[in-house]
């Protein structure tokens, strides 16, 4: 079982206490109406599958609750880093 | 006892005589005994028989790297655990075990023809074989196959026993108590470090205990590490997996050594997290390939010290030793010393250290260098051995009745592999080596290949003038493989040694190849000509050793198998003969049967009750959460596809949650307290689901918006009281809230008192019939149930469960998310149109609205479908076809997705998602069932009350 | 009206006694979820300091993420709505109940199946976490008792769970 820095918590904590919550870094588009088809599609379906360094989104769900950024290598699955929501990539 | 106990030494407690039972005949041995041991010393070398050609074996190793000796320890119904190596079983007065694969008996096995026939039974032969024809495979080969090869039955009783589990925590951690584990733990020990060390076995000490020498330090030592508060010491305790961020999976072994079955549980998992690991062992010792190795009496050297200097015990009167390693003559110089009659020293290699070969002079052992064992004599045990040279093949017979093997040492890198640390190659070895570590973890010791067993030469097989076609010189004896099958495997093409492994078996045995792996590549390696590092390492993986599934469960059997949500009402249902079902987690009423009711009578019952006068149904698992702050309208309105912002306080809206992709995910009716306070609800199985969603939109997408989300499930307990004369039941009872038509209509919702206690009363409706819902904190909702069935019994108030909900509901045409729909639906698709607000510019699932294969014609839609035969009710998920006369596979272009006998309506009813459905009103469609094909036509999907008179009431 | 209706409790009402370890069911209380991003917000609202860490506790109220805080207080007590406020206070005296685990053997019950570092857990501390699936909140009260908040269907569940792990 790994474990997760929870960057609101600011520790490290185990890790069925988190849920992840897939690709980091896509942000729903401000007007979807103006949205071409292919826009979209890209938007809803069309998501990265590295091997390596991976930027998802995980929430500490049975902690306090938030969604935060990670950086893992799918590889190893060690994490890199996480930040806060709203935070820029790393 | 026999005279294989030898008359002094081992750390058995002489004074301390058991009686156990092996294959049904009573034996002796001494406490500190494990079976294995007291076997020997009652003279039998007869452990089992082999996998698949049925061979005599005996015991190979003393610990748990034993690939033979298998058995099967008999504690009662439920308790007959096979499998078990002997090497690890410690005796007790009574304990019971008999011998596996072997029919009748051990000694007269049938199977045993497999040996003789050995030359058919080639590496692939069930693969190449059996293959046709199929249908033969269920009937004749399979079970055939399986009584033929296999190891010990598994038990078909319920598991008695249980198991505990645990967590733990360390800064240190430390897997293996021999000498280089416990000088670590000495380091540690005193400091204000935690500190575990677990060790596989009865006691402390690994290899120490095999040597008296150390038996002073050791007892110093224990004693050092029991008096420091911060080492806690684990023994029988196998640390069976190693997992991210120094998680290590480990089974500590309660009470099987006990001689009365314990109260407390029979093993513990531990789950342990260490800050730092150090892994201490131990290597293993590696069996030669000739002819005969797997001849009864044919075992390890390291093994028969340990059962002279630890148990007592020789393993022969007279023994031989076949030596490629210096520690195989260290070895039988402490036999010699500790009484074990030598008879010669074989060594492969040319030469030897010259203090060997003087201390074999001085114990007078005939040696032989630059010679092999080519042979062994005997079957149920040796008898003597074929020795030749090297050179000259000139061969000789040397009588004896055991001999050892010393085939140098494998480091135990298990657990390092499980945590991801490289290996590298050492040729002086012949054996991989931790090298990078990917956790914060250390080897030492002989796991890490530092031992002072000398030298030793690294080969693959033992010469032999023999032609290798008919050998059986076995590299995997658990699995019965031969170096024949491996060069096999090699000539028919394969490469890569995880190939070579999964065509021949090697390794792949209970043993995880413990014994078997690095022969296996040097064989490979020689037929292939190619080093051993060119052509691969398999993976180890968990558990170093199999262990139970009871352990692994730990206490998620039974009533804690997974936790089982009860509401608030649910000891009323259960007092009251409740049918229950399971809804996600929450077991739920599904109907109140009374005396000589069937669920159909019982459903048909409550229906009639609740459209005719009053029923009362317990609503409490329905989701809810608290929408608050100064942008709550707004939020919902970004969530749900109706407009919410102009919702007044005391109102309420049917709210349709869409995901991003368009399709419905969530439903249910909500109510706006205040300007910035909503109580929502959910389906019972997408609560959670849908605070997450929720949570996701807006902490992620709008975390501008001051709004605030809590669910609020389990703080209220929730009462539907429906039918005419649910305001009549509610009346006398109610305070603070005019319960009138005109002051309260349908789809309102009002604060106030009732039996005292404050609640939100809903005034909605899932029957079509006039309804509340009421809504207390949950810790009065028996209470007040049971007060409404006393003051609703003038009404004959009905408790219905939720099979007459589903009756009542679908007969109203109200789907019900995740039955009628499945995660392709859309509003448009499932009749709800209505319920998308057409000027607002966005909601989530919006835009998908009109994504081409959204508005693209021939898409399931949710109707209604009416049988011709209205007594036939269908079945839910039967499919449905256009044409019953086409030829199978037919077309089907829907499916029944609710399906009731409505007492109501004196029929039954369906509802269907069917292929363009919304324009095939009044067609008559098929429903082939395997007696026959039912007719049915398309309907609405409201079948009672279509103008909804009864709600506005 | 003037009757009152009884409550019933998830579990039962007699306290579990162990060796080393009791496990008992706290009397009812009132709670509430306590939200706001700007936590002066709150505390202008309740006249009261709140912690402004995660998992610290101070007067009752516990900090249990960035912008939420769990009030427990005598049962009854009520608290100001914060209407038009950027703020969010609810009602959920009943959502869970409490049990308490004490003794000796307290931590040790409580990693049967809770995969924290309770030896290190400092007292005071409060948190949202896991007993095998299911949430808990775990509020440390002293070295040896600790009151595990549970939502209520989980309870009966919960309560079999440690006493289980109590007896063995």
């Amino acid at each position: 079982m790994i474990l997760i820095h929870c960057p609101y918590c600011e520790e490290k904590r185990p890790e069925i206490e988190f849920a992840n919550a897939g690709q980091a870094h896509i942000a729903r588009p401000v007007d979807p109406a103006t949205q071409t088809d292919e826009e979209w599609k890209n938007y809803l379906f069309i998501r990265a599958n590295p091997r390596g360094r991976h930027h998802e989104r995980w929430r500490h769900i049975h902690g306090c609750g938030r969604f935060f950024n990670a950086v893992r290598d799918t590889s190893t699955d060690k994490f890199e880093t996480t930040y806060k929501a709203g935070e820029p990539r790393r | 006892m026999s005279g294989y106990r030898l008359s002094v030494g081992g750390r058995v407690v002489r004074r301390h005589a058991v009686t156990f039972r092996f294959d049904g005949k009573n034996y002796q041995g001494f406490a500190g005994d494990t079976l294995a041991s007291a076997l020997l010393a009652n003279g039998v070398m007869l452990f089992g028989r082999s996998f698949k050609y049925h061979r005599p074996r005996g015991l190979i190793a003393a610990g748990s790297e034993e690939p033979n000796a298998l058995v099967l320890v008999d504690r009662g119904p439920g308790r007959r655990t096979p499998n078990l190596r002997a090497t690890g079983i410690e005796v007790y007065d009574g304990l019971t075990a008999t011998s596996q694969n072997r029919w009748p008996s051990l000694k007269t096995d049938f199977g045993a023809i497999n040996d003789r026939l050995g030359m058919f039974f080639p590496a692939g032969f069930y693969n190449k074989t059996f293959m046709w024809p199929r249908s033969f495979w269920d009937k004749l080969y399979e079970p055939a196959i399986r009584r033929m090869a296999g190891l010990g039955d598994a038990p078909t009783e319920k598991d008695p026993d249980h198991y505990a589990s645990t967590y733990a925590h360390c800064d240190l951690l430390i897997i293996g108590a021999g000498p280089a584990g416990i000088d670590a733990a000495l380091e540690a020990a005193g400091t204000n470090t935690r500190v575990i060390l677990i060790d596989e076995q009865d006691e402390p000490g690994g290899g120490a205990l095999a040597d008296p020498s150390l038996w002073p330090w050791l007892e110093r030592s224990m004693k050092a590490l029991n008096d420091a508060a911060n080492v806690t010491i684990l023994t029988r305790t196998t640390a069976f997996g190693y997992y991210h961020d120094n998680f290590i999976g480990a089974v500590q072994r309660l009470t099987d050594h006990m001689p009365q079955i314990a109260d407390g549980p029979r093993e513990k998992l531990w789950r342990i997290r260490a800050g730092e690991i150090i892994l201490a062992q131990g290597a293993i010792e590696r069996p030669l390939v000739f002819e005969g190795n797997d001849t009864p009496g044919v075992m390890l050297a390291s093994a028969a010290k340990v059962f002279a200097n630890r148990y007592g015990v020789a393993v022969g009167k007279s023994v031989a030793l076949m030596a490629a390693h210096d520690s195989g003559w260290h070895d039988v110089f402490a036999l010699a010393k500790a009484g074990v009659g030598i008879v010669a020293i074989i060594d492969v290699r040319e030469n030897v250290d010259a203090t060997l070969l003087t201390e074999a002079e001085k114990l007078g052992i005939m040696v032989y260098l630059n010679h092999s064992v080519i042979g062994v004599n005997g079957r149920h045990r040796v008898k003597s051995i074929q020795v030749c040279g090297n050179n000259d093949y000139l061969d000789g017979r040397i009588a004896c009745d055991a001999l050892l093997m010393a085939g140098g040492w494998t480091p135990s890198v298990h657990l390092w592999s499980h945590s991801k640390g490289t290996l590298k190659w050492r040729n002086d070895l012949g054996a991989y080596v931790p090298d990078q570590a990917n956790e914060n973890v250390c080897s030492v010791g002989a796991c890490a290949g530092h031992w002072d067993f000398g030298n030793g030469a690294v080969i693959d097989m033992l010469p032999t003038p023999k032609g290798l076609t008919r050998a059986k010189a076995f590299v995997d004896f658990q699995n019965d493989v031969t170096a024949k099958d491996i060069k096999l495997a090699v000539r028919e093409g394969f490469r890569s040694i995880e190939h070579i492994k999964r065509y021949t078996t090697n390794g792949m045995a209970t043993d995880q190849g413990k014994t078997s792996n690095l022969n296996c590549l040097q064989i490979a390696s020689t037929a292939l000509a190619k080093p051993v590092t060119d052509i691969g390492i398999t993976s180890f993986r968990p558990p170093y050793t199999p262990q139970t599934f009871g352990t692994l469960a730990g206490h998620a059997k039974d009533a804690l198998f997974q936790p089982l949500r009860k509401s608030p009402i649910d000891g009323w249902a259960e007092d009251n003969g409740a049918v229950f079902e399971l809804v996600a987690q929450w077991r739920r009423a599904r109907y109140f049967p009374k005396v000589g009711e069937d669920m159909h009578i019982a459903v048909n019952r409550e229906c009639v009750e609740v459209r005719s006068s009053v029923g009362i149904f317990d609503a409490s698992t329905l989701g809810k959460i608290e929408v608050v702050g100064p942008d709550a309208a707004e939020f919902l309105n970004r969530m749900y596809t109706n407009p919410w912002k102009a919702l007044e306080p005391g109102r309420c809206r049917y709210g349709l949650l869409l995901k991003e992709d368009g399709f419905i995910t969530d439903d249910g009716v909500s109510a706006r307290l205040a300007p910035d306070r909503f109580h929502l609800t959910t389906t019972t199985g997408g609560a959670a689901r849908v605070l997450n969603m929720m949570e996701d939109y807006l902490q992620t997408e709008w975390p501008d918006l001051n709004v605030w989300l809590t669910s609020t499930t389990e703080q209220y307990a929730v009462i539907a009281v429906q039918g005419p004369n649910a305001r009549k039941v509610l009346e006398p009872l109610v305070a603070g809230i005019d319960l009138s038509a005109e002051a309260f209509p349908h789809m309102a919702i009002r604060e106030g008192v009732i039996c005292g206690i404050p609640t939100r009363l809903f005034r909605v409706s899932f029957t079509g019939e006039l309804g509340f819902e009421i809504n207390v904190p949950a810790a009065y909702g028996r209470a007040l149930w049971e007060r409404l069935i006393v003051e609703g019994a003038h009404y004959n108030i009905t408790p219905y469960g939720t099979e007459a909900m589903h009756v009542l509901r679908a007969e109203k045409g109200y789907i019900i998310v995740g039955q009628d729909t499945d995660g392709t639906v859309t509003p448009h698709d499932a009749g709800l149109d209505w319920a998308v607000g057409k000027k607002k510019l966005d909601f989530v699932g919006r835009r998908s609205l009109t994504r081409p294969d959204i508005v693209a014609p021939g898409r399931k839609q949710l109707v209604g479908l009416l049988t011709d035969d209205s007594n036939l009710v269908l079945e839910e998920g039967a499919q449905i076809v256009a044409d019953p006369n086409q030829p199978v596979p037919m077309k089907m272009i829907g499916h029944v997705t609710s399906s009731y006998w409505s007492e109501t309506l004196g029929r039954s009813i369906a509802m269907a998602l069917i292929a363009g459905g919304h324009k095939r009103l009044g067609e008559t469609l098929y429903i082939p069932m395997p007696d026959k094909t039912h007719t049915a036509k398309v309907s609405g999907m409201v079948f009672y009350d279509t103008q909804g008179a009864r709600l506005n009431v | 009206m003037s009757d009152i209706l009884a409550r019933s409790e998830p579990v039962p009402t007699l306290p579990f006694v162990g060796v080393g370890v009791t496990i008992s069911l706290v009397t009812p209380m009132a709670r509430y979820s306590l939200r706001a991003r700007q936590l002066e917000a709150l505390e202008a609202l309740l006249n009261t300091k709140l912690p402004h860490k995660i998992g610290k506790t101070e007067n009752g109220y516990a900090c249990l993420g960035p912008d939420e805080w769990l009030l427990r207080a005598a049962v009854g007590t009520a608290m100001p709505k914060g209407e038009g406020l950027a703020v969010s206070v609810t009602d959920m005296s009943e959502r869970a109940i409490c049990l308490v685990v004490e003794g000796p053997r307290a931590t040790g019950v409580l990693l049967s199946g809770c995969p924290l570092d309770l030896e290190t857990f400092a007292v005071g501390r409060a948190t949202r976490t896991l007993y095998e699936t299911v949430e808990i909140t775990l509020i440390r009260d002293s070295e040896d008792r600790f009151h595990v908040e549970v939502w209520r269907s989980f309870a009966p569940w919960l309560w079999i769970a440690l006493t289980t792990a109590a007896s063995h």
